[in-house]
This record gives structure tokens, C-alpha cells and sequence, in this order.
């Protein structure tokens, strides 16, 4: 059943949440273009390919039914972490983080898949799980299957996806259910790990990130540099903005990363609130079209996968508009259909794609 | 309905997902919220930031005006240059961009980072000046690594040139950068950080006149400071020019008169014009033009022989055997002698138990006031002083502006001394002993005075009478003594012309009958003087040294007038340790009045 093209299957996509990714994506290359026109390399030519490639992955991961893939996620997860692992010795540096492998001419992180299939593996680990809160044994388990992969992101180093992975697994959690006292426990295993990364594990650049969200102007030269740029680009659009390609922020390179992680400012930069309150519903509707697909999943594997998969995309959307406005430190995290990047756009295509897959198979006799 | 069996019961976690939607949906209108917040109430704030950002007022440098002599010659003209500034703002990574500036611009870096050093407490945003008098060739390498070095700003600046190089170099002064301190400390001047402003001479004096009005500029830049396009111009306003009344050709004339000495020469017009004022040895202000000399700013400052000493307002000397001319004045004008008065000099005396000699050991003779002159006879004025007593001498010398400043327009002129009883005892706690009237009478003991102070006597007695403050441009002569206080007992003009007549014959006989003065005498200008060779030592040391076979010279003082009737041009010579002044002060004004003598013959002067 692998490969199952039926025409009334394909009468079931989701053609509103499809139209609001689409719509997002397109909204997202109008301020790659602005925000990179006078930079070589044609960016928003780049993102539309990738747009094009990431429909297809969309289209491809909806002809198998979810079924199949929860049931590979175990040999999945495997070949993630080894990719992981390799990518860790093998990875030309980039960007001073090990995070790109390269495939002849494409350049995949690895991270983004382990994404997609933590999502696969926790609807597999929790979809015979049938209590109302899950045991101590369970729980251990469940994090350590959690852990391997978490572990390796965060060697490379990746904080912003390590942050992500991390939404997906609580999420997972939260769905199967926490005791009180498994709660209390995980919150000191975190504070624990917390206080003993922060001193050990997270380089100096990292920590300053931190400290920054709480005194931008502390290091206006450094890492405070982004965040007060961003800012004034956001808080200088006002209500309708300064205009199409017309943000001196952008324009004159006072933003960082502005087509990439930044997107947005320029958005708030060049359309002002208007612009912010248009993108914001619209990506609330996506997020609402995609959480309220829950009741529609068939079995607990197909909850657990709507679930997870909104949360990934929700979670990246919260962090990055909280990033770019000084409310959240700055962890590389992107903003899923507008941000330039074809991983990044990749796995949010998927995502969506897995969701939509769920719904589309809601009836058991299909 | 579907069967119990192939549905199973998913009513927990969808409400569990249901919750966590609604959290969500909460935090996203809190986002929204957060959003309105920054774009609509702090919208203001953030706009102005973000037009501090990319927009930046640079200050269009005004040229000084220029400084001319009295036929509009240039002696200060403004030549363009460039410099080099930092901002440290832009600075990323201090060690490793200050390394590569100072490789970059080729000073070394514990140089640069003192300059920066100077200006630590401005604003990270202002510009620090590290390098400036630079060549289009030399910032040519800069230019093309702007990228590189986002920290340096090149600009283009009007620089002070001298084009006479060291002429008149203590006429025109220097420029120098304000630190600081001394721009804080006057904020009405509005002096922008690292402008050159007038340190000493005309320079300093007339700096709010040679100043201009800086203009600006808003540019606006990238993030990289790389100019995107520049918006409301203002011009800079070219300062004043400044028009001396120094005639450069008697100024080139008078420094080539002093050329490997160290001495004085002022030359005045009749109203106390200055026409030439000569100070050596001198220094090329040349050199002061880039902010950065301190090797030879050192050297300067070091030289024992004193080259930034402006000696015709700072030096202080004994006036020797010019003081005579006070002597005079003040005996004929508080009637203790008369033109006829004689007194016989058999070249040494008996005063108050000491023995004083006279100049001239075989002695004058019998010596009336105007043979005294033209000899410079002691013998005759050790018996005036002793007549007069310190203070008529002190007074004398009061009226004609001896012991305060003369009020030319240079800063940091001295005010000289003439002793007197009062002055003593404050000094010194000590009594006023007679002998040291005599010794006061024919200008040794404590007297103290400026070559510009013996200039403008002798202007004085040339207008017989008529007070004169030497000045640089024509309007500066415009008052009399505007920092000093006038002379309480009256000034120069309290003496009758009579009086000044009858001094004046000695003077012209001392140049034109074989006196002291000859040396400066020219054919048919009527030149009147008086010598002066002031002791630098006492007597009794001076004698031991001769003894040993040692030369002794004294100080060499000339200082005159032409012509007798009408006079034009006065003339003051200072040579230090140049002998009798008949021999070497007087042949040095002679050139001076003749110079002066053949302009005016052939039509030249103006």
C-alpha cells in the first residue's frame, strides 16, 4: 500500500492549509526580493525553486500513507543519528558550526531531518500508549531515545534547532501526559543540566546571546548589535511602514541577516504594524487550520503527528517574531515559509505534508 | 456511526492539544500586542534611531583667512591637504585593527594609540584625527581598502601654509590643535574637535577675525559608513583675511641682518605701524601644520637658545646706555640740568665711596648734555642720577612706558621692571641704597625691558613727544594702552618739545658727529640713535674673565629714528653678546634705514 494514488484520496487534501502555505512562501520571496535585491545570487529565484522542490517533497510524502513511515521511523531514527554522528566528523565547517553535509551539489542539514522524524518516532513510541499519564519507565525511555540525537545537534553546535528538538519531545510529552511529580523531576533534571550547560557546555558567543535578551544595549557592538538593529527596524515602520524596499534598515545594511533569520523585521520595517497584524492572522490561521486537523486524525499515531508537526512549525513562528522584537535571545531560529533557506523550507513543506497526510486518511476503510 | 472497535477513544489528548492551541493562540496575541506596543506608541523613538543610523553631519572645515603684509603679499595661505580619522565605533576588534591601521597608514602603533589616547573621553561616534598634512598619493591606499577599514574616515582639509617659509615666523605665530580641556573651556568659540587653531603671534591674536564659519554636511550611510548620497549643504565661510602692516622685504632684510645671532629688530613707522619685528633664531611654523611633531616640538622647546621666544616682546634686557635717553628727558624736563649743563669726565669717578668708571677709560672731558649723548659719557649721568634720586628716574621712565607692556597686539608681551624704592622693599625687604642709582642711571643694575618697549620710547621721542603703541594692522594702533594701566603721572607727552629737541641733537650728533652711533649712519637721511652695551655680568667677573684671556661681549643695543625732521621709520637693534652696540647693533639699523631709504627714493614704498 505503499504508493497509493486514489482519486478520491486526493479529493481529501487540504486545499485551504496548501493555499495559506503557498501564500505565506509567496509573501516570504516579495521580502527576500526586497531585502536582497542588491546583493549578487538572485535570492527570491533561489526560494522559488526551493518552493517548487519543497511542493513536490509535500506532494511525495502525502502519496504514502503515515502509517508506513511511523512504521520505519526506528530505522530512521538510526540512519538520523548516524547522519548526525558523520556530520559532526565530516562537515566542512560552516558558519562555525558543523551542521552542513554535502550531497554532490545540494547541502542538506541532517538537524532538519531529525526534525521530521522524532516527530515519526515519538507517534510511533506513544501511539500504543493508552493511559491517561505516562510511567516513570516510559518517560525515562522516551527521553532517552530523545537524548542521542539532541545530544549530537547540540555538539555541533545548533542551539536554535537543539531549542526546536526540544519543543517537539515536551510536546510529545505533554499529549501523552505528565504526572505532577514527572513535571517537578524534569523541571530540576532541567535546572540541573541548565545551570551545568550554561557553565560547561555553551560557548562564550552563546552566553552572551542570553545576557544580551536581558541588556541589549550591554553589548551594542556584538551580539546586542542584531537585536537593537532589528528593533529599530520593527519600531521604525510604525503603522503602515516605510515601504516596498524602501526600510533604510534593510536597504542600508543596518539589519542583520535580513532575508534569512530577519525576515520579519523587514516585513515590520517596510509594512509597518499593517503589514505585521496581516502576516501574524494569516499565520494564525495556518497554525489554527493545522491544530484543529487534530480531531480528524483517525488513530493516536495520526494525533501525535498533527500534534508534534504544528508544534514544530508553531514553536519556530513564536521564537523567531519574539527573537527579531528583543523578547526571545537570538538562537538562528527561522521564520517557516517566509525565511530564505531550502532546508528550512523543506521540513516545514513536509511537516505540513505529514498533517495533511493524516487528514486525508481520517477514514479507516480507506 | 463508527464502531467502538476500529475507533479508538482519542478524547484525552485532543483536549490536551486543544489547550496547548489555546496557550498558543494567547501568546501569539501577546506577540501582537508587543508588536503594537513598539510600532505604534514607541514609533517615534524608533525613527529617530534609525535616522541617527544611517545619517551622519560631517563638518565642512572653513579655511582660515589670510595673512598679508602691507602690500598684500601672502605670508599665511591655506593649501589642501588631507587626514585620516578613526571611529571607534566602528572599531571591531581593537588589537587587530589598530595593528592593521598603523601597517596601513605607517606610524607605529603605541603612536596611535597615544593619539587616540588624547581624545578617549569624546563620543565613540566622533571622529578621532591619527593622521593629517597627507598627499593625495598617500590616502590613495586607504580609499581603495574602504571595506577593509570601516573604521577610518579620509577627508579632505583647507591646511595653513607659510609660503616664506620661516619669515616673520614670530609675527605670524603658529597653529596648534585645542586639547580638550581648552575647548570645554570656552564653548562660545564653538572650536570643533581637532581644528587648528592660533597657538601664538597674529595667528593667536586675530584668530576670531582669521577664523571662518565651518559649514556641514548630512550624509547618509550604509551600515559599512560608506556614503550613499549627502543632503543639506552648508558652505563653510573662508574666515577674514588680515592685513599687516609688516613690509616683507624689511622684515627679509631685518632676519638676514640677524642671521646665525640671536637678537632683535623692530621697525616702526612713525604711528607705531610695525613694519618689520625680527626675533632669532627662529622656526618654520611649517612645521606646526601637521597636529603631530612631537619629536620636533621637543626639539624646539629644548633648544637653549630659545627659538619659539618671541625676544622683541618676551626678551628681557638691561637697556644699557639707551636708558640715557630717559636719563636725558627726565633731567632737562624736572629742570636738574639744562642743553648747556656740563660736567668733566676724566674717565672714572668717586661716588658714594666706590670708584665708577666710564666707557671710555682716557675719559670725555668737559661733556654738555648733548656731547653726553653723542659719546654715551657714564660720568655725566652717574652726576645726573645722583641729582635726580631713583624715584624721578623711576618717574621719567613711567611716562615713557618703561615697566608695563606697550600693548602691541601680540599675546604674552612682559612688562619689564624699573626699580624704585616701594618696588625694593616689596622684592626684597630691604632699604634703597644710593649706589644703586647710579648704576640704575646708566641702564644696568635692575632695570628690565623689551626690545619693543626701547621701539616705542624712541618712537615717542621722534613724535617729540607723542604716544605711540606699536601695532600689526592698521587698526590695531587705534587706542592707547588698552591693557595697561596709563602712566598715573602722566605719559610721554608731559615732556615739552624743547626737551625733546635738545635730546634729539645728541642723538643725531651720536650718528653723524663721530659718536657712538655712527655705524648707522646714512647720507642725507638724518638718522638720530643711541648706542647701548649692557653688561651680562658684573664687572669684577667680567674683568677675571678678561684677565684669563677670555673674550667678554656685552649685549649690543641700537635704537634710532630718520630723518630728524618728519621722521619716518624708527629702528630698534638687540644683538645678545654682540659687543659694543656702535659696533654691532648700529651697522645692522644702518642697512635698515638704507633699505627703507632707497624704497621710498625709488618710488617703491607705499
Amino acid at each position: 500500500m505503499a504508493l497509493m494514488l486514489d482519486r478520491r484520496l486526493f479529493r481529501e487534501i487540504d486545499g485551504v492549509l496548501l493555499a495559506l502555505i503557498l501564500l505565506q512562501s509567496l509573501i516570504g520571496v516579495v521580502f527576500i526580493y526586497s531585502s536582497s535585491h542588491f546583493l549578487p545570487g538572485a535570492f527570491y529565484v533561489r526560494q522559488l525553486v526551493w518552493i517548487g522542490i519543497s511542493l513536490l517533497a509535500l506532494l511525495l510524502v502525502l502519496t504514502v500513507d503515515y502509517k508506513y513511515f511511523v512504521s520505519l521511523s526506528f530505522y530512521l531514527y538510526g540512519l538520523v543519528v548516524a547522519l548526525l554522528a558523520a556530520t559532526l566528523v565530516f562537515a566542512r565547517l560552516i558558519a562555525g558550526t558543523k551542521s552542513w553535509i554535502s550531497f554532490g551539489l545540494m547541502q542538506l542539514q541532517p538537524s532538519e531531518l531529525a526534525k521530521i522524524v522524532m516527530i515519526l518516532v515519538f507517534a510511533r513510541l506513544f501511539a500504543e500508549y493508552k493511559s491517561a499519564y505516562l510511567t516513570t519507565a516510559h518517560t525515562l525511555g522516551a527521553l532517552a531515545v530523545a537524548a542521542v540525537p539532541l545530544f549530537l545537534i547540540i555538539a555541533q553546535p545548533d542551539l536554535g534547532t537543539a531549542t526546536t528538538f526540544l519543543a517537539i519531545v515536551g510536546g510529545a510529552f505533554i499529549l501523552a501526559g505528565l504526572r505532577k511529580k514527572a513535571v517537578i523531576g524534569l523541571v530540576l533534571a532541567g535546572l540541573v543540566l541548565g545551570i551545568g550547560g550554561w557553565n560547561i557546555a555553551l560557548k562564550d558567543y552563546q552566553k552572551k546571546r542570553v545576557t544580551t535578551l536581558i541588556n541589549p544595549a550591554g553589548d551594542p557592538r556584538g551580539s546586542g548589535y542584531q537585536v537593537i538593529q532589528s528593533k529599530i527596524a520593527i519600531g521604525s515602520g510604525g503603522f503602515a511602514g516605510a515601504g516596498f524596499r524602501k526600510g533604510t534598515q534593510s536597504q542600508l545594511r543596518f539589519l542583520p541577516a535580513r532575508h534569512t533569520d530577519f525576515i520579519f523585521s523587514v516585513i515590520g520595517e517596510e509594512t509597518g504594524f499593517l503589514g505585521v497584524f496581516i502576516v501574524i492572522a494569516l499565520y494564525f490561521a495556518l497554525l489554527a487550520r493545522m491544530f484543529l486537523s487534530v480531531p480528524k486524525a483517525r488513530d493516536r499515531a495520526g494525533v501525535y503527528i498533527i500534534f508534534t508537526a504544528s508544534l514544530l512549525i508553531t514553536f519556530q513562528f513564536l521564537v523567531n517574531i519574539l527573537m527579531v522584537i528583543g523578547l526571545f535571545p537570538v538562537v538562528g531560529i527561522t521564520l517557516p515559509f517566509l525565511s530564505y533557506g531550502g532546508s528550512s523550507l523543506l521540513t516545514s513543506y513536509v511537516a505540513c505534508g505529514l498533517v495533511m497526510n493524516v487528514k486525508m486518511r481520517r477514514f479507516a476503510n480507506v | 456511526m463508527p464502531l467502538d472497535g476500529i475507533y479508538e477513544d482519542l478524547s484525552l489528548v485532543r483536549r490536551r492539544a486543544n489547550t496547548v492551541f489555546w496557550i498558543i493562540a494567547l501568546l501569539i496575541f501577546l506577540a501582537l500586542s508587543y508588536y503594537w506596543k513598539v510600532q505604534i506608541l514607541e514609533h517615534r523613538k524608533f525613527e529617530e534611531l534609525a535616522a541617527a543610523n544611517r545619517t551622519r553631519m560631517r563638518v565642512l572645515a572653513a579655511p582660515r583667512g589670510l595673512i598679508k603684509d602691507r602690500n598684500g603679499v601672502i605670508l599665511a595661505d591655506n593649501r589642501a591637504s588631507f587626514k585620516v580619522s578613526l571611529v571607534r565605533e566602528n572599531v571591531k576588534d581593537e588589537s587587530a585593527s589598530y595593528a592593521a591601521v598603523s601597517r596601513l597608514l605607517g606610524i607605529d602603533e603605541s603612536t596611535l594609540r597615544g593619539r587616540i589616547a588624547l581624545h578617549k573621553d569624546r563620543q565613540l561616534f566622533e571622529p578621532i584625527v591619527i593622521a593629517d598634512g597627507l598627499g593625495p598619493l598617500d590616502v590613495a591606499p586607504i580609499e581603495s581598502r574602504r571595506l577593509e577599514f570601516p573604521e577610518l574616515v579620509v577627508e579632505s582639509e583647507p591646511q595653513r601654509y607659510y609660503p616664506k617659509g620661516t619669515l616673520a615666523a614670530h609675527v605670524l605665530g603658529h597653529l596648534q590643535e585645542q586639547t580638550p580641556e581648552e575647548i570645554r573651556a570656552r564653548p562660545d568659540r564653538k572650536i570643533r574637535a581637532g581644528e587648528m587653531v592660533g597657538k601664538t603671534g597674529v595667528e593667536r591674536e586675530y584668530d576670531d577675525t582669521l577664523r571662518g564659519q565651518d559649514g556641514s554636511v548630512y550624509e547618509i550611510v550604509d551600515s559599512l559608513g560608506r556614503i550613499q548620497r549627502a543632503t543639506g549643504w552648508d558652505y563653510p565661510v573662508q574666515g577674514n583675511d588680515v592685513a599687516l602692516t609688516i613690509d616683507w622685504d624689511l622684515q627679509a632684510i631685518a632676519e638676514a641682518a640677524l642671521e646665525g645671532r640671536e637678537g632683535v629688530v623692530v621697525v616702526l613707522d612713525q604711528d607705531g605701524g610695525i613694519l618689520a619685528l625680527a626675533s632669532y633664531p627662529t622656526y618654520d611654523p611649517n612645521r606646526f601644520i601637521t597636529r603631530f611633531t612631537p619629536e620636533e616640538w621637543g626639539a624646539l622647546i629644548q633648544d637653549p637658545l630659545s627659538p619659539l621666544e618671541n625676544r622683541a616682546i618676551r626678551g628681557l634686557y638691561a637697556p644699557g646706555s639707551i636708558f640715557k635717553l630717559v636719563m636725558s628727558l627726565g633731567g632737562l624736563g624736572f629742570g636738574y640740568v639744562t642743553p648747556s649743563t656740563t660736567a668733566y669726565c676724566s674717565g672714572a669717578t668717586q661716588i658714594y665711596g666706590a670708584v665708577r668708571h666710564c666707557w671710555f677709560a682716557p675719559g670725555h672731558g668737559a661733556m654738555d648734555l648733548d656731547d653726553a649723548i653723542k659719546n654715551s659719557c657714564n660720568i655725566y649721568f652717574y652726576a645726573l642720577g645722583r641729582k635726580m634720586g631713583i624715584e624721578n628716574i623711576a618717574l621719567a621712565a613711567s611716562r615713557l612706558g618703561f615697566g608695563r607692556k606697550t600693548g602691541i597686539d601680540l599675546v604674552g608681551e612682559k612688562d619689564g621692571l624699573v626699580p624704585d624704592e616701594k618696588w625694593k622693599k616689596a622684592a626684597f625687604n630691604e632699604p634703597w641704597y644710593p649706589g644703586e642709582t647710579i648704576s640704575v642711571a646708566i641702564g644696568q643694575g635692575q632695570l628690565q625691558v623689551t626690545p619693543i618697549q626701547i621701539a616705542a620710547m624712541t618712537a615717542m621721542i621722534a613724535n617729540r613727544g607723542k604716544q605711540v603703541r606699536p601695532h600689526l594692522t592698521p587698526d590695531g594702533g587705534g587706542g592707547i594702552q588698552v591693557d595697561g594701566d596709563p602712566a598715573p603721572t602722566g605719559g610721554a607727552e608731559s615732556f615739552k618739545g624743547s626737551t625733546y629737541e635738545a635730546v634729539i641733537a645728541g642723538m643725531w650728533k651720536s650718528a653723524n658727529e663721530g659718536g657712538t652711533g655712527q655705524g648707522a649712519r646714512v647720507a642725507d637721511f638724518d638718522v638720530c640713535g643711541k648706542t647701548g652695551s649692557t653688561q651680562t655680568m658684573s664687572r669684577e667677573s667680567a674683568a677675571r674673565l678678561a684677565q684669563a684671556g677670555r673674550e667678554v661681549k656685552t649685549h649690543s643695543w641700537f635704537s634710532g629714528f630718520a630723518p630728524r625732521d618728519n621722521p619716518r621709520i624708527i629702528v630698534t637693534v638687540l644683538v645678545e653678546y654682540g659687543g659694543g652696540g656702535g659696533a654691532t647693533a648700529a651697522p645692522v639699523a644702518r642697512r635698515i634705514f638704507e633699505a627703507f631709504k632707497t624704497k621710498v627714493e625709488g618710488g617703491t614704498w607705499r
